[in-house]
């Protein structure tokens, strides 16, 4: 399909959905309200499920403390449902800010099961509160006016479900493309990459699950005044479920997949439900099968949904140039020479293995220090106590004059430690450009708010220019949307060094940079560290490329058995005998 | 000689874009055949393929049998194996467990395996000084040996090696190279792939370079070693 043909479409879909009322029957535009209100919750699971990597079974529960919470606002206080609003939000996001500080730091599928625990709890509760109605619910439920309109004919309150729908999806689409967004993206995957750039994964992780229960709590909302009455089946687990797959089915990696989700699967069950009474007596339990065989084939054969297969044919989005903007301001580099880092008697043991035993070396501002070693001698336990990745038994590490040795990773990197890692820590799905601009994070400010209504564009297109500018100082510029996991892998090493530099570090720590990397990229290697100590950049690095190590390096430290065993200048550390028995072989 | 790898024509694409264009190589019984070349040649994406874990157009004939429609196990029955750059160990599992499961393929041995295991430790002492230790726990070098150590045990007559020396000490890598060569003299084969040219080159009997996923040039070893494009881009000499 060309590209003008796609638009086309578009716009007949939106067309034909703005003028539904003029043609569709009123079970049409019914079905249509339905359908709007579950891929508003759905949205929320493709941004926590799809996109932050949390699995919750437990949406539907937040949809019904929203229900009752406008319903029982307006039914016995007399509230205007726009309180209600106000209310049933207000109320979401306090449960979900106490449900996420309590489970969000469960880890595989301890998380998805205390979804299970508190949906179902939740869902008791509505059914055992005299005040809400227990098992009978609440009725006479006000309709929503709009001034003196009265959003209460079925038609009327479509327009409403599918103005909040769309700003909904727009909102969070821009959110995701945005600085906050990409630090929800990037937690599918180890936490430790994530905290080392400086992002508090917590607070990421616990925002995404609010926003995700207020998406559920608007659906409530309309879903009250919409049924005008509310009884606690519709938030029962089964739903909870159903959410999950709506987002699984329509694709969790897209936004649209929630409205796609939602409209097949609330059609399904209404076809279902036309259907099977024709062909069989109990139709309503062959439907729970059908359902559950469909669940099984998709989660075999179409994992990704069907936003994928839709994809597949549609013309791919022609990204635009990143466009020069002014460069982003730099840190004060210190003087050179000036003392940087200042290792103390470093220990670190695991179980009874003693891996680092009181090494100490400094290092000053402007310098390239190597650390080299047997493989297992701790070099990179050191680095890893150095950034806070790991905490220290004993000792000290002081960074410009800051004691950071029980600092966590994030205040190592607000401080200007960036790091690279020994083995990859990269987000292969997200592109060249999305990971080198997670560098950025803590050179850039914009928030959740800022990022889904686009106010931080200005500050955005500084980042992407900065970020496209390490990418091409490391030889990577050629391709910057190609997704991360497609290059091979010494050349992914090359792009968490892109990664590093793009936060403006004092002291870039890198891990075994050159490994698995020819000779020519090895030599640019070289030179882009050269570069880098002339604009005052510290370099400390792990490698086993002696003549790398040999003609870059201005200062040795030789580690074996946790321990230093040699300090020096390449060509005294190249001629010790100790060294040669411990790591050379002999003369190299 | 017979071939005991012969691949030609082979295709490779992700997608859209072609990784492997026509590469065309063989190997004899007894050889070590290396493939070098700049990152993202397509050199772990070759092994991938001849391996069967990749989809590919052209033939791989082993061992005289076209190997398209034999899948990953069978290929591994059949003594055709791949040590992957990335070891891929189990990281929970004790080394011993590792090697076991090495020799899963050829299960049906009973107690050759327990012989097998003995041979692979005497191979690698600093394996059995590690031998219930977890795999995660392995330092780089250990873990080289572990992922060899366990594609011995699944007594390999064709053993494509991914990157062995990758992320390794010069002690280590020295050590790596001469199990290598000891594997030939044991009579098994090995396609070798290497960012350490010279060590490659060294080590090997004949060798082929693939740039953007094209065989260039091709010869003996010793020849490759001698060949001045190829020692200036390769092996850092002059020029």
């Amino acid at each position: 399909m060309s590209r003008r043909a796609v638009i086309v479409l578009a716009l007949a879909v939106i067309a034909l959905l703005a003028i539904a009322p003029f043609y569709a029957t009123s079970f049409t535009i019914t079905l249509l309200n339905y359908i709007g209100i579950y891929a508003l919750v759905a949205l929320g699971v493709v941004l926590l499920t799809g996109f932050g990597g949390m699995t919750s079974f437990g949406q539907a529960a937040f949809v019904g403390i929203a229900a009752y919470g406008t319903a029982w606002l307006t039914t016995a206080e007399g509230a205007s449902p726009w309180l209600g609003l106000l209310f049933a939000l207000a109320l979401t996001g306090l449960v979900a800010t106490l449900l996420g500080a309590v489970t969000l730091r469960l880890g595989g599928h301890y998380l998805p099961l205390g979804t299970v625990a508190w949906g179902l709890a939740i869902f008791f509760l509505f059914g055992n509160f005299e005040a809400l109605g227990r098992h009978n619910g609440l009725a006479n439920v006000p309709p929503i006016y709009v001034g003196p309109f009265s959003l209460e004919p079925t038609d009327a309150i479509y327009y409403l479900i599918w103005a909040m729908l769309i700003a909904a999806t727009i909102l969070v689409g821009n959110l995701l493309g945005s600085r906050e967004g990409r630090a929800i993206r990037s937690l599918r995957g180890g936490v430790v990459m994530v905290e080392s750039l400086g992002i508090n994964v917590f607070r990421i992780r616990l925002i995404t699950f609010v926003l995700a229960a207020l998406l559920a709590g608007l659906s409530g909302w309309l879903y009250a005044h919409m049924s005008r009455f509310v009884s606690p089946a519709p938030f029962d687990l089964r739903m909870g479920i159903q959410y999950l797959f709506m987002a699984i089915l329509g694709g969790s990696g897209h936004i649209l997949g929630a409205v796609v989700g939602a409209a097949l699967i609330t059609l399904l069950e209404d076809g279902l439900q036309d259907l099977l009474p024709l062909f069989v007596r109990d139709g309503q339990q062959l439907e729970v099968i059908v359902f559950a065989v469909i669940y099984v084939l998709v989660l075999q054969f179409a994992r990704g949904g069907v936003m994928p297969l839709v994809l597949r044919y549609l013309p791919r989005r022609t990204r635009k140039r990143i466009a020069a903007a002014e460069p982003m301001p730099r840190r004060m580099m210190p003087k050179p020479g000036s003392p940087l880092l200042k290792v103390e008697r470093l220990v670190k043991r695991f179980g009874g293995l003693e891996a680092v035993s009181g090494v100490g070396f400094d290092v000053a501002a402007g310098e390239i220090v190597a650390v080299i070693g047997p493989n297992g001698a701790g070099k990179s336990t050191v680095f890893n106590l150095i950034t806070g990745a790991l905490p220290s038994d004993a000792g000290k590490v002081v960074f410009l004059g800051e004691d950071i040795t029980r600092a966590n990773q994030r205040r190592i990197a607000a401080a200007g430690i960036a790091r690279t890692f020994q083995h990859v820590k990269l987000r292969s799905s997200m592109s060249l450009l999305d990971n080198v601009l997670l560098g950025t994070y803590l050179r850039t400010r914009s928030g959740f708010v800022a990022g889904a209504l686009r106010f931080d564009r200005a500050e955005e297109a500084r980042a992407r220019f900065e970020a496209l500018r390490q990418l091409e100082r490391v030889g990577l510029g050629a391709d910057p949307n190609e997704p991360a996991g497609n290059l091979p892998l010494g050349r992914q090493r090359i792009l968490e060094v892109a990664r590093a530099l793009a936060a403006d570090p004092a002291l870039i720590i890198l891990d075994e940079p050159a490994a698995g990397l020819s000779r020519p990229e090895k030599r640019a290697l070289a030179e882009l560290l050269r570069a880098l100590r002339k604009e005052g950049v510290t370099v400390l690095l792990v490698e086993h490329d002696v003549e790398f190590v040999m003609t870059l390096v201005d200062r040795i430290v030789v580690m074996d058995f946790g321990s230093k065993l040699v300090e020096g200048a390449p060509a005294a550390v190249r001629d010790d005998p100790r060294v040669q028995e411990a790591y050379l072989g002999s003369v190299a | 000689m017979r071939n005991l790898l012969e691949i030609k024509d082979l295709h490779v694409a992700y997608g859209k874009v072609e990784a492997v264009r026509g590469v065309a190589l063989a190997l004899q019984p007894g050889q070590i055949v290396t493939v070098i070349g700049p990152n993202g040649a397509g050199k772990t994406t070759l092994l991938g393929a001849a391996a069967g874990l990749l989809r590919s157009r052209g033939s791989v004939i082993y061992d005289g049998i076209d190997l398209h429609r034999v899948d990953v196990e069978e290929r591994v029955e059949r003594g055709f194996c791949l040590v992957p750059e990335r070891r891929e160990l189990f990281g929970d599992l004790t080394v011993t467990d590792n090697l076991v499961l090495g020799a899963y393929a050829r299960r049906r041995g009973g107690d050759r395996v327990q012989q097998r295991l003995q041979e692979v430790y005497g191979r690698f002492p600093r394996l059995a000084e590690r031998r219930r230790q977890k795999a995660h726990t392995l330092s780089g070098g250990e873990r080289q040996m572990l992922a060899l150590g366990r594609a011995l045990m699944a007594r390999p007559v064709l053993l494509m090696l991914d990157e062995p020396s990758l992320g390794l000490a010069p002690l280590i890598v020295r050590e790596i190279f001469h199990i290598v060569a000891s594997l030939r003299d044991a009579g098994v084969s090995i396609l070798l792939v290497e960012q350490n040219a010279r060590a490659a080159l060294e080590t090997a009997d004949y060798g082929y370079v693939l740039e953007t996923g094209e065989i260039t040039h091709q010869g003996p070893a010793s020849a490759l070693i001698s060949d001045p494009r190829v020692n200036a881009t390769y092996l850092g000499g002059a020029g």
